[in-house]
């Protein structure tokens, strides 16, 4: 039985391209205007704050997922319900990024393809890759992060050598105060896309290094976050607020704006190269998590229920909202409602356990 | 063989008179010559290679003895010279010698008389005939259950020639023959230290072919030695007629397109990686080599990159590893760009392009196909060509085959550039399977593109490289030192560093950089790929993935 292990760098990178995902292209923080970077980058600062507390619950068992601890800590019937209603939520998770990449991606460029094609090879990629493991999965992301970099890289040198961006368009700083954007980090941006980084801790376990391992991954975070509000700032610097907060996709538009000498132009494509992998790797972590939980909960194989988990994803992700309008409506009530309790209210529950179990069955002196 | 005849001693001769007719099963030899050599006349058919020569030796009473050899696999010179010879003169040495008393005939014989350079004294059945149809000689005297085998094995071979599948413009000329024993002795030649040791092996239950299993003691990590050795040692088949036999018998997963372990004809390449660390086999009776464990860089490294200029090795290099990205995505990313997505292109072209495609029927995908396939077909009829109509063939493929079949309307020019681009670029990979398995790839590609477009050719392209990451080559993962990322050991895979910068010592197949685990993990994976992320149970049992593949 070989031991499966993520190396520091893969983890760097797969908690980087995971957290780029879909946030990458999709509009962040858009009621806060000029801000937008702002609430991003301060969300990015916020998300770790969770982030700290589920290090915490994997120092204490840094050998179990999330749907061992819990059951560890609730007791085997409370701490099961626990772990299923958590795998359930990342099947749900990894459902709505199916969706929302596949619709993103019928958008941008398929508009005659059906939905759900786009979503049935999404997914079969994504149960491959999942049936092949973690490790293989984390060793992947390190390559495309890469492509991703280099992707990133080269479209803001041409957008700098193509003179497009105008940084006076995301001044005044703090138009309206500095309550707009506290009030945006708080109710979403913390939540999204860094809150999710609660399907980690399923992950956590396959750490090679278990002390600086979890820290590489906060490290990662910060970075996308740097990454996120940098774009946001391309976004709102090339294409102004206005036009920013009324496209669903503001990268496109941005990077499409790229025109050297008539012969570099309309790399938008890259733009959806970047969405494919980001949202290739959000979905696949998700199902991997669920999966990893799954085998844990319930004793099975990790391989046999890779592809019956990639069928429930595929029409949970069809069936979950009759268009897309509904689609985004359902995922704001979520974000206000279901989502806060599994990244907050459930991990801090187990966190006060975990730290009151560990302090009674401390050595006491006597 | 039967449990009672299994007794391995020449003592059983009592027992070999009356169970002669069950002469195949029993393993000692008759103490009769006549005997013996009917039995051995009768196993082989009587087949008129096979020469018995009885002579006398002259000690008083005269010994019957017999030399048996198979004329042409033996050089029959040293045997009459040396065998024959030097047994016809066992009557006046021995009368000459000081104590002829305490030993046999036998041990005097083997001790005193023969004169070859190697000579064993053999007992069991199945040994003797192995050693005669290797072109050894076996000779029996008459009362002794037993023969003496002397190595006359004629190595009988081509000429040491100029390798034929792997060029290069500067560098040695020389590459291995088909007998195994000319090859060792190429790679003995460039490496002389006495920690550069070779292990025998023989696999084929008919053919008993030679391996010889190579590596240098000490830089070599056991662990794999021992694995390699103990794969070898399960094959079971019938017959290896090539080094490709064992390659697939042996290799961590088979349902890859992708090879996981090297083969070479040129000494050079196997004594670098020797010297690297890796384990070589040589398979008698083919001059391809076999070198593993075999990441996925070195399929891109060429001899040429160490005898040229760093600069220019850096840049032949990469650009192998930019024609294996057009081997892969030309022909996809043509039909996903003429397809789907028209505006990456400049509109100057993209008229230019569209004018052309106006007098073709087919879509993009199934012209593409049409024109790769007939490529496919040139390429493979190339390979069986004779030498004399091949120019022509290749004259009238190419050329008439291309503009003929843009004239007709059935492809643009710009689908025959496409193609002809991505054939060169095939052949601009050092080895010849790692092209084999791009050209499969392409075609895959080129349907997801025919599909989907940019969508499907990424979604291919994160498959491809997690089959990648998946597979590994005795133990070591196939993208190392890409992935585990070790920038230790990145001097010598998409850039040549100096050699002077080369620290002797650092470059290790078998040692990945940042992933400390993987050390531990080589080999003891074994056969299966163990990849099945099972998270460590503590006391819980039921959770961990038994099941391999």
């Amino acid at each position: 039985m070989g031991e499966v292990r993520m190396g520091i760098v893969q983890c760097f990178t797969l908690a980087m391209l995971f957290e780029l995902g879909t946030a990458m292209v999709v509009n962040l923080g858009v009621d806060t205007g000029k801000d937008a970077w702002m609430s991003v980058l301060l969300g990015g600062i916020a998300g770790v704050l969770p982030f700290i507390g589920y290090i915490y619950l994997y120092r204490a068992y840094p050998d179990d997922p999330l749907s061992r601890y819990s059951r560890k800590l609730l007791g085997k019937y409370l701490g099961g319900l626990v772990a299923l209603l958590f795998i359930l939520s990342f099947m749900m998770m990894a459902a709505r990024d199916l969706r929302d990449g596949s619709t993103m991606l019928v958008m941008a460029t398929m508009n005659r393809t059906p939905i759900f094609v786009i979503s049935l090879m999404m997914i079969l990629s994504s149960a491959y890759v999942a049936h092949k493991g973690v490790e293989v999965l984390a060793r992947t992301s390190l390559l495309f992060a890469v492509i991703v970099m280099l992707i990133g890289g080269f479209c803001g040198l041409m957008m700098i050598f193509s003179g497009k961006i105008n940084l006076l368009r995301i001044l005044p700083l703090l138009e309206n105060g500095a309550w707009p954007v506290l009030r945006s980090v708080l109710v979403q941006n913390y939540m999204f896309p860094f809150g999710e980084m609660i399907c980690f801790t399923m992950l956590m376990p396959y750490l090679s290094d278990s002390r600086r391992g979890p820290w590489v991954i906060v490290a990662s975070m910060l970075f996308s976050a740097l990454l996120l509000s940098l774009t946001t700032v391309m976004n709102l610097s090339v294409l102004g607020a206005d036009i920013v907060a009324r496209s669903p996709l503001p990268l496109m538009p941005t990077i499409s704006k790229i025109s050297i000498s008539d012969f570099i132009q309309r790399l938008d494509v890259l733009v959806v190269m970047v969405l494919i992998i980001g949202v290739f790797f959000k979905i696949t972590v998700f199902y991997v998590a669920a999966l990893v939980g799954i085998s844990d909960l319930f004793g099975l194989p990790y391989r046999t229920m890779a592809y019956p988990a990639a069928l429930i994803i595929l029409f949970l992700s069809v069936m979950n909202a009759r268009g897309f309008t509904e689609h985004l409506d359902e995922g704001k009530r979520l974000l206000y409602t279901v989502f806060p309790v599994f990244t907050l209210a459930l991990p801090a529950l187990l966190i006060i356990i975990a730290a009151l179990k560990r302090h009674r069955s401390a050595p006491r002196p006597d | 063989m039967s449990a009672e005849t299994s007794s391995k001693s020449g003592k059983t001769v009592s027992g070999a008179g009356e169970g002669h007719s069950r002469a195949a099963v029993v393993r000692g030899i008759s103490e009769e010559l006549a005997e013996t050599l009917d039995r051995i006349a009768g196993e082989l058919g009587g087949s008129p290679d096979l020469k018995m020569r009885k002579l006398l030796i002259g000690t008083a009473p005269p010994v019957q003895a017999a030399v048996v050899y198979i004329s042409g696999l033996s050089a029959e010179d040293s045997i009459n010279d040396f065998v024959i010879g030097s047994l016809m003169k066992v009557n006046q040495a021995r009368e000459q010698a000081p104590d002829p008393g305490g030993e046999s005939l036998m041990e005097y014989v083997m001790e005193r008389a023969l004169e070859t350079g190697d000579a064993r004294i053999k007992e069991d059945w199945n040994d003797i005939i192995l050693a005669v149809l290797s072109g050894e000689t076996a000779v029996f005297l008459n009362g002794y259950a037993s023969a003496i085998i002397c190595d006359t094995r004629d190595e009988e071979g081509r000429a040491i020639d100029e390798p034929t599948t792997q060029l290069v413009l500067r560098g040695p000329k020389d590459s291995f023959v088909e007998t195994i024993g000319t090859n060792i002795t190429l790679i003995r030649r460039r490496i002389k230290t006495p920690k550069l040791w070779f292990e025998h092996l023989t696999v084929g239950e008919a053919s008993k072919t030679d391996v010889a299993m190579m590596f240098i003691k000490g830089t070599v990590d056991k662990k794999l030695v021992d694995e390699v050795r103990s794969r070898i040692r399960k094959i079971k088949i019938d017959a290896v007629l090539e080094s490709g036999y064992i390659e697939e018998l042996i290799q961590d997963k088979t349902f890859t397109p992708f090879p996981t372990i090297y083969n070479t004809e040129r000494p050079d390449v196997v004594a670098a990686n020797l010297l690297e660390g890796r384990v070589a086999l040589i398979v008698d009776g083919t001059p391809f080599v076999l070198v593993l464990p075999a990441v996925f860089p070195q399929f891109f490294q060429s001899p040429a990159d160490y005898s040229e200029r760093v600069d220019i090795a850096i840049l032949m290099r990469l650009i192998r590893y930019g024609s294996f990205i057009i081997l892969l995505f030309g022909p996809s990313m043509y039909i996903a760009l003429t397809t789907f997505h028209y505006e990456m292109i400049p509109t100057v072209l993209l008229v230019s392009l569209l004018a052309q495609r106006e007098n073709v029927p087919f879509p993009a995908l199934i012209e593409a196909l049409l024109m790769e396939g007939v490529f496919e077909i040139l390429r493979e009829a190339g390979i069986r060509m004779p030498r004399a109509v091949g120019q022509t063939v290749s004259v009238v493929g190419g050329l008439i085959l291309g503009q003929a079949a843009v004239e007709a309307g059935f492809v643009t020019p710009a689908m025959v550039i496409v193609v002809s681009l991505t054939g060169i670029a095939s052949f601009a990979i050092p080895a010849y399977n790692m092209s084999i398995a791009g050209r499969i790839v392409r075609f895959g590609y080129m349907i997801l593109a025919g599909m989907f477009g940019f969508y499907g050719i990424t979604l291919g392209m994160i498959v491809t490289i997690a089959h990648m990451n998946s597979l590994r080559s005795f133990g070591v993962p196939y993208l190392s030192p890409f992935v585990p990322l070790s920038f230790r050991e990145q001097q010598d895979t998409l850039l040549r560093l100096p050699l002077w910068f080369i620290r002797p010592g650092t470059v290790s197949p078998t040692r990945s950089g940042e992933n400390q685990t993987d050390q531990g993990k080589l080999i003891d994976s074994g056969h299966e790929d163990n990849l099945s992320p099972a998270v460590q149970a503590k006391g819980k049992t039921g959770l961990l993935d038994s099941t391999e593949e």
